[in-house]
């Protein structure tokens, strides 16, 4: 098990990483998702032992890991990786040539990991030879012919279309069902992170957010209150009402599965009520759907396949949302 | 007009006619040149690799004083090392003064802060990313600092061949503690000054041009040690 207990990291004073543990657990597939500067490539990076946090400890089952011996059995792919110097075998070779393989094992394995990559092809081509998207998948082949006990992953489908994003997943699964590893994943992608990964985090602003992923804005609460005792707070280009006491910059949270979802404003309680048109439907679980609306800004509901056939929902169609005021989280 | 034609002649002549004493010269050069470039790079390119990638406590004094170093007047490197070497200076007992010993020492005194700054530059110029993909692969302190001094490498030689080029071009130090000693402690700049301030401008002339052939022949070396390195590839 890999964990981060305690960490606290901070660059030039500020704050970026604020985690009492952060747990992977072997074999697991997690995926942590959150806006941009969030934390989530720091967090791979003090998890990767590429960077020591500013307090805490990261462990690996159980005992301090640190130094060369540690970081063989966790291993990173960055967002935008690099390759050395010298054609794509070669840098495959790397991770092995260290471990002691011999010259025919090497051979062997990177062949091996580079069809079940699609990376064949390019074995004797040289970095600038490659698109962004080839170097994306070069390095997270040659992340998986060392094989790790955990791999880090931070966006790697950032440079990919759809169907290299595919392919890698296909891999990816495929590499878990060959031998244990453990997958953690940092995405902006919550279609991709529901439809991969065992369990999703969300991150903002370097902590781990106490509800699901969706819906997460970085806010600033005005100061006062409202007669009714609500605060409006700008989210793009909506107000939401919420009762919170709290000021300053925070993170508002509004629920997926709080969201009422229908095709006229209803009469209710609801203090929160956008209309908009559906930007998209995806099916993470069978039986349960996400509903994507842009409503100003974009909302996801969680609603059922049931409910979608009665409202008779679709990419385009106009959609209501509303939601209560005591539903939206602010932390 | 005559005067620099004469001089051109009598210089190709001494080169061509294997002058000992030319010769003699130009040998002593390159070995001070080269020992004094190996000590220099092989202790100011590890330290500039130190103090590009490690954070410590002073380290920003210690680029300042690196970087003021630079510009050190080399007889002032000179009159330190003379005060040291002298018979009555703490390193007297060793008896270097007036030695080719005592112009490599000079010689490592200038270059060491040349070949840390540009190392240090050189270092800090290769993306992170490379040190922390071979660090994230499992390579321990030295694989990591070999990959990154690969990515550099046209960097270094450079750093390389700007010591040298420093160490055999500068005359101050050389002076001061070699002496300028027929035979024994005469550098090529040494006696180009000698030849010139003597009126004999052909055998200054000709020790002038084998000093330039000289960096010239280790610059080929190094381009062709690093071996495929073109424009654009990698």
């Amino acid at each position: 098990m890999l964990e981060l207990v305690g960490v606290t990291h901070r660059y030039d004073d500020r704050v970026v990483l604020d985690l009492e543990r952060f747990q992977v657990p072997p074999g697991a597939a997690i995926a942590i998702v959150g806006p941009n500067g969030s934390g989530k490539s720091t967090l791979l990076r003090l998890l990767a032992l590429v960077e020591r946090p500013t307090q805490g400890e990261v462990r690996l089952d159980g005992a301090r890991a640190t130094g060369p011996a540690a970081r063989r059995r966790v291993t990173l792919v960055e967002q935008r990786p690099v390759l050395f110097r010298g054609t794509v075998r070669e840098n495959l070779e790397f991770g092995l040539r260290l471990r002691g393989h011999r010259r025919a094992a090497v051979t062997r394995l990177i062949d091996d990991v580079a069809n079940r990559l699609g990376v064949a092809q390019l074995l004797a081509r040289r970095r600038h030879e490659l698109s962004d998207g080839e170097v994306q998948r070069v390095a997270v082949a040659r992340a998986l012919a060392i094989e790790p006990d955990v791999l880090l992953l931070d966006e790697p489908t950032s440079s990919a279309d759809r169907a290299a994003g595919q392919t890698l997943y296909r891999a990816l699964a495929a590499e878990r069902a060959r031998r244990p590893l453990a997958i953690c994943l940092a995405s902006h992608q919550l279609e991709d992170a529901y439809r991969w990964a065992d369990d999703v985090r969300a991150l903002a602003d370097g902590r781990l957010a106490p509800v699901t992923p969706e819906n997460l804005f970085r806010v600033d609460l005005p100061l006062g209150e409202s007669l009714a005792g609500l605060k409006h707070v700008c989210v793009g280009s909506i107000e939401v009402a919420t009762n919170t006491d709290k000021t300053g910059p925070a993170i508002l949270a509004i629920p997926p599965t709080d969201i009422f979802v229908s095709r006229e404003p209803l009469a209710s309680s609801a203090r929160n009520v956008f209309s908009g048109r559906i930007t998209r439907l995806s099916h993470p679980r069978p039986g349960v759907v996400h509903v994507a609306a842009d409503v100003g800004v974009e909302l996801v509901a969680v609603i059922t396949e049931e409910a979608v056939r009665d409202l008779g929902l679709m990419p385009g169609a106009p959609v209501v949302f509303s939601f209560k005021a005591s539903a939206v989280r602010v932390f | 007009m005559d005067f620099l034609a004469e001089g051109f002649r009598r210089a190709f002549a001494l080169i061509f006619s294997v002058d000992a004493e030319v010769y003699g010269i130009a040998l002593l050069t390159l070995k001070i040149g080269l020992l004094a470039t190996l000590v220099a790079c092989g202790l100011g390119i590890p330290a500039g690799f130190v103090l590009a990638t490690k954070p410590f406590w002073g380290r920003r004094a210690a680029l300042t004083v690196v970087n003021t170093a630079l510009a050190f007047p080399t007889v002032v490197v000179g009159l330190l090392l003379y005060g040291l070497l002298s018979r009555r200076g703490p390193l007297g007992g060793l008896e270097w003064l007036y030695t080719w010993q005592a112009i490599v020492v000079g010689d490592v005194m200038l270059a060491f802060p040349i070949a840390l700054a540009l190392a240090a530059a050189a270092v800090q110029g290769v993306d992170p990313r490379i040190r922390r993909t071979a660090e994230t692969l499992g390579a321990g302190r030295w694989l990591t600092a070999w990959t990154v001094a690969r990515e550099a490498r046209f960097a270094l030689a450079a750093v390389i061949t700007t010591a040298f080029g420093h160490v055999v071009a500068e005359i101050g130090s050389a002076m001061t503690v070699g002496g300028n000693i027929r035979g024994q402690t005469r550098t090529l700049t040494t006696a180009v000054t000698l030849y010139t301030s003597q009126g004999d401008f052909g055998v200054a002339l000709a020790l002038g041009i084998i000093l330039l052939l000289l960096a010239l022949l280790v610059n080929v070396a190094l381009q062709a040690l690093q071996g495929r390195g073109t424009v654009g590839r990698a």
